[in-house]
């Protein structure tokens, strides 16, 4: 490690950091400070490449600069956060810190996590996640046939169908599925503002609210950063769907989730919907991770809160943005990444389709959506911004982008000979500061605080 | 007129932008209809002369799932619309949401 950026391709952290605030249009308050490190060692020791590659073979790596780009969101967020509140953090570190708790290891062509597989169709590869067990209830109507509820018998219908039929009826039916392609050539921008914000005010000397109503990874990760900006969270689940990141390991959920206020609203009831609306009206920065029709059907409407409160960040975590049809499209880290482009880029470079990492597409989104939302309250509000799992992902692997298919197999195995003879280490994970706190067991407070009868 | 349900068809409303897929059906002939008014497959032209019935006047929402009493039938509404669905002259009711997963 060293200060100086070294990489003959211009990976450094720096560099992606500063493309980061050039893009979000702001300053940072301070010199960005980045440990700059080689992008292939980098694999190595952040504990990514032992998640990467097939069970009974070395561990791989793709060469796309996802530790350093880590790195880089994370000092973009530092430079704009109070002194030392990120101090000890490092975004490559923040990869595999599920993995490590849960004992996750890599499987080839089936994510670390267990729930998503790469299947061959007629004439392509496809990501399936199927995170939920009823999902399982679905494919026979995704399919068109009877299929027994196991992997082999799946695999093989699958085999008979096209790609794009795949594909298509796999959305439609809220399947979180995703085709493995290319990555884009054209440059797709990682947020997009939906609705414009800012009252060009600077934010009063207090701490920001954050309205936390995501789940498992990506958003609990952005509002735990916030936290760490100084951020007061409350983190609102619905009482009979809590967020499922409480049924796996409890250290992870504890990481991700302690020092936030619980609450917890039945989204059944017109009291607790109103709840709801008073909790957004009195936010700083809004992190949400649903559709957005699931919202509308709330009777919240994202865009109007945003319009009359130009003070407001809410940022709007989907799988492909808030445009039709692409907004009705479910997605989970690992489909994400395989739509953005990583599962090709390992076929092109290993010769087989592998998926990179765990779920790498949800921690990537948890910081970059923590330093829009940071950067937007420190200019005053920054309205309603998308962020897309898969266009962070595609940010990602766009950062100093060989131009061909030859570009990123010759940078592959330029990787792979820097690191020769290099110990590959295994993922590892802070530990909670303290446990999370019990579903709802703030919701008496929060609302007594608010001085609202409702 | 009743027709044979399969897991995978798509199906829309005659009267209204509704779309449905199903998710399962119990075997056999079935009437379905939404609005009142037989559904029809979703590449069928749309019938003339067909007007939704007041008495199935409300809305399919999309995204939500839609069962029987016992569960057997159970739809996906793909398009959201006007007019509510019926299943050999019952009603159907929204399926409790999926729970979240644990991990992804």
């Amino acid at each position: 490690m060293g200060t100086a950026a070294a990489d003959e391709d211009g990976l450094s952290a720096r560099a992606y950091a500063q493309g980061l605030l050039d893009e979000l249009g702001v300053t940072p308050l301070r010199p960005l400070a980045c440990t700059e490190e080689d992008p292939a060692l980098a694999w190595a020791r952040s504990g990514l490449m032992a998640l990467t590659g097939r069970a009974d073979g070395p561990p791989v790596l793709c060469p796309v600069a996802i530790p350093t780009c880590a790195d880089g969101a994370l000092a973009a967020l530092a430079s704009l956060a109070p002194d030392g509140a990120l101090a000890g953090l490092r975004g490559a570190a923040l990869l595999v810190e599920r993995a490590a708790i849960a004992g996750y290891t890599r499987h080839g062509a089936i994510a670390p996590g267990g729930g998503c597989r790469l299947l061959p169709t007629r004439d392509g590869w496809l990501a399936l996640n199927l995170a939920r067990t009823d999902d399982w209830s679905l494919l026979p109507a995704w399919l068109e046939t009877e299929v027994a509820t196991d992997w082999e018998s799946l695999a093989a219908a699958v085999r008979t169908r096209t790609l794009h039929d795949a594909i298509e009826r796999g959305r439609l039916l809220g399947l979180a599925v995703a085709p493995v392609v290319p990555p884009w050539r054209r440059p797709q921008p990682w947020f997009q503002r939906m609705v414009p914000g800012g009252t060009g005010r600077k934010p009063r000397g207090r701490r920001p609210r954050v309205v936390d109503l995501s789940s498992l990874w990506a958003g609990p990760l952005a509002t735990h950063l916030l936290q760490h900006c100084g951020a007061e969270v409350i983190k609102v689940e619905s009482l009979t769907r809590p967020d499922g990141a409480r049924g796996g390991p409890p250290a992870f959920f504890d990481l991700l989730n302690a020092g936030k206020h619980s609450v917890a609203l039945d989204f059944g009831s017109a009291r607790d919907r109103a709840r709801l609306r008073t909790l957004l009206e009195h936010a700083d920065i809004v992190i949400e991770a649903s559709r957005p029709r699931a919202l509308r059907q709330l009777g919240i409407d994202a865009e109007a809160l945003v319009r009359e409160r130009p003070h407001l960040s809410w940022i709007s975590l989907t799988g492909y943005g808030r445009s039709e049809p692409a907004a009705q499209w479910i997605a989970y880290g690992d489909d994400a990444a395989t739509a953005a482009g990583l599962v090709w880029l390992m076929q092109q470079t290993t010769g087989e389709p592998l998926f990179v990492g765990d779920a790498i597409a949800d921690p990537l989104s948890g910081m970059h959506a923590a330093l829009a939302a940071w950067a937007g309250w420190c200019a005053g509000g920054a309205g309603l911004l998308s962020i897309a799992l898969v266009d962070v992902v595609r940010r990602v692997v766009r950062f100093a982008a060989p131009p061909s298919a030859a570009g990123w197999r010759e940078r592959a195995q330029r990787w792979r000979g820097r690191i020769a003879g290099e110990p590959v280490r295994a993922p590892q994970a802070r530990r909670p500061t303290a446990a999370a706190r019990p579903l709802g067991a703030d919701t008496a407070h929060v609302f007594d605080a608010r001085g609202c009868t409702c | 007129m009743p027709m044979p349900l399969k897991a995978g068809a798509r199906l829309k409303s005659a009267v209204s932008e509704t779309q449905v897929m199903v998710v399962k059906a119990p075997p056999g002939e079935h009437d379905l209809r939404c609005g009142g008014v037989e559904m029809i497959a979703a590449t069928a032209p749309p019938p003339a002369g067909v007007a939704l019935d007041p008495a199935y006047a409300g809305e399919t929402l999309i995204g939500k799932r839609y069962v029987n009493a016992d569960e057997s039938l159970e739809l996906l509404c793909t398009k959201g619309g006007q007019g509510v669905l019926s299943f050999n002259g019952t009603l159907l009711e929204i399926k409790q949401a999926k729970q979240l997963p644990s991990s992804d």
